[in-house]
């Protein structure tokens, strides 16, 4: 290979490197933000989650706090920061396969319905004081009263070794 | 063959030029968070407006020129005490609250479907496309604790369409740890049989392994009576159970009896699984089913056996890879003469979805063997020896195309089989 051969081929290669690399959604800078606290309504009978166990509520595997409550599972719209920290910590999914996940929970006859969506943090806490159960995940610069904040794995928002974040 | 193999590069083409031209998701991604930050900048400043003592009105010019700065992170514990924040008057976002809030009964439905292509070199089998099955799912909440979930099918003959009910159950939640259902189910009897139903969307592949194929004999597919599940309390290795008791297999093996049992006995199953949560993916699990069988034509060497089934899988659900892997033995005993066989089948498929072109394309393989023994006298043969390699790529989050290579090999004295398959498969 003489050395035009050789420069062709390293513009080619650099140029699909590049193609490939800026088109990932891994590569784009994702924000890192105030920590998200996992939060529920102040009713429920629970005040420390492992994350394996906030995992398992999540995945819909934990469907009950006791055999008289259900898991009401709030989750932000697509492209809220709160919904990019869940999905990438606890359920370890893309936005298509969390989507695709949920299809396939119900059509299991796993679960009755996904998760309800909230648009909006007013919205967020307003399900949070009126549904039992309810559990959501919130900016920890955005807490308001009236909602109970779990541990998770004994750490609360702003620890050092908080793991939603 | 030349002119299909034009029209599918035609269509594939066609696909990826539809792909080119529908906007950037990340485009509009980003467009949604700059709204959604917006909104809740917007929600902040709302919020602190109404928490403030009655203070002289801001002009709202003012309000809406101004841009509150972040403010200082803080923790769970740091949150002011409950106060009478945000005392609504009823709102539009108190009516959607209402709206979010449970209603029985609530009606889902949700479609499959899928369109095939395929192509063989099997002596006398003709190539073309075919509509696969048309799937309807309904799942409705009847209250907080009772659940119906329904599946039926519209399948292409050729004199017209058959429907069948495919699952019907209704199932009264107690707690996790005891749901219980009656109806006709998937037999929980290892992994895909429960996992991936009827819609062809939710599989990596365009077709099930043989040892659970639709309309196949060498497990008993469908079950009809009572099953009990639950998660079981076991710490880290996340147990769960699955425990049924129904008709077993009808006259037509196939079959489980839907208007009912062709004896007196009742088959029962169990199967236990873990997903331990320290290997978050990773399923692990074993499954047991008891049955009498009675046939229909009655033999010299009698007609009617016991039927023991027992099966493991190991499986790892995430993508990067899949992993898959079940194996299954089918013992059957005559109980005029004792005479007992032995048949096992087993796959193992892996598949990875490639990080490139926003993770649409996941390639996979999978191998599968069966075997029966020829002194079998409740299967036809069904020994397998196959091997099958595809692509898959998602078009959609809710679509996607399949095609794959296989080569099959049925009885020692069968050709080798290659063949060419392509799906479209959707869920709606």
């Amino acid at each position: 290979m003489n050395a035009t051969n050789k420069r062709v081929v390293i513009f080619f290669w650099t140029i699909l490197w590049a193609a490939v690399t800026l088109h990932s959604p891994s590569a784009a800078q994702t924000s890192r933000g105030a920590d998200v606290a996992v939060v529920v309504n102040s009713d429920t009978p629970i005040a420390d989650l492992s994350l394996s166990e906030v995992r398992k509520v999540l995945l819909g595997e934990r469907q009950y706090w006791n055999s008289k409550l259900p898991v009401v599972l709030l989750i932000r719209a697509p492209a809220a920061r709160e919904r990019d920290v869940v999905l990438r910590v606890i359920y370890q999914m893309s936005e298509a396969q969390f989507k695709q996940y949920w299809v396939a929970k119900i059509f299991r006859a796993e679960a009755a319905a996904p998760p309800r969506i909230v648009y909006s943090n007013d919205m967020q806490f307003e399900l949070l004081t009126a549904l039992p159960g309810a559990i959501a995940f919130v900016d920890s610069r955005n807490m308001r009263p009236g909602v109970k904040v779990l541990r998770v794995d004994g750490h609360v928002p702003g620890d050092k070794d908080y793991p939603l974040r | 063959m030349h002119r299909q193999l034009a029209v599918l590069v035609m269509m594939i083409f066609g696909a990826n030029a539809a792909w080119a031209q529908s906007p950037r998701p990340l485009d509009q991604a980003e467009q949604i968070r700059i709204l959604l930050e917006r909104v809740q900048q917007l929600e902040k400043r709302v919020a602190e407006l109404e928490t403030k003592t009655p203070a002289a009105p801001v002009p709202a010019a003012e309000v809406s020129a101004n841009v509150p700065a972040p403010q200082k992170p803080e923790t769970a514990e740091a949150a002011p005490a409950p106060g009478p924040m945000h005392q609504h008057e009823p709102t539009e976002s108190q009516a959607t609250t209402r709206q979010l809030e449970a209603r029985y009964p609530s009606l889902q439905i949700r479609g499959f479907g899928d369109v095939n292509f395929s192509t063989t070199d099997q002596r006398g089998a003709t190539s073309g496309f075919n509509l696969g099955q048309l799937d309807l799912h309904l799942a409705s909440a009847l209250s907080h604790k009772v659940t119906y979930f329904g599946e039926l099918t519209f399948n292409a003959q050729p004199t017209g369409y058959t429907v069948e009910v495919e699952r019907s159950i209704i199932r009264y939640d107690y707690n996790d740890f005891f749901k219980l259902s009656f109806g006709r189910y998937h037999t929980p009897i290892g992994y895909w049989n429960t996992a991936f139903h009827h819609g062809a969307w939710l599989q990596t592949t365009i077709s099930r392994p043989d040892m659970v194929r639709i309309g196949g004999t060498f497990i008993p597919v469908h079950f009809v009576g009572l099953l009990a599940e639950g998660n079981i309390p076991s710490g880290g290795a996340g147990l769960s159970y699955n425990v049924g008791v129904g008709n077993g297999r009808g006259s037509i093996i196939s079959r489980p009896g839907d208007a009912g049992d062709n004896n007196n006995n009742r088959a029962w199953v169990a199967n236990l699984y873990s997903r331990p949560t320290k290997l978050y993916g990773l399923q692990m699990g074993v499954s047991v089913y008891r049955d009498k069988i009675t046939l229909p034509v009655v033999s010299p060497a009698g007609n009617e056996f016991r039927e023991w089934i027992s099966a493991a899988h190991i499986v790892w659900t995430k993508e990067n890879p899949e992993f898959l892997a079940e194996f299954a033995n089918v013992n059957h005993k005559n109980i005029l003469t004792n005479a007992v066989t032995n048949n096992q089948a087993y796959y193992v498929q892996v598949g990875y979805r490639l990080p490139w072109l926003e993770k649409t394309l996941k390639p996979y393989y999978r191998f599968e063997h069966t075997h029966t023994p020829f002194s079998e006298q409740v299967f036809t043969n069904q020994d397998l020896v196959g091997s099958i390699v595809g692509l898959r790529y998602d078009i959609t989050n809710y679509a996607s195309f399949k095609s794959e290579y296989r080569n099959t090999k049925r009885l020692p004295t069968d050709p080798r089989v290659n063949g060419a398959f392509f799906q479209t498969d959707f869920t709606f």
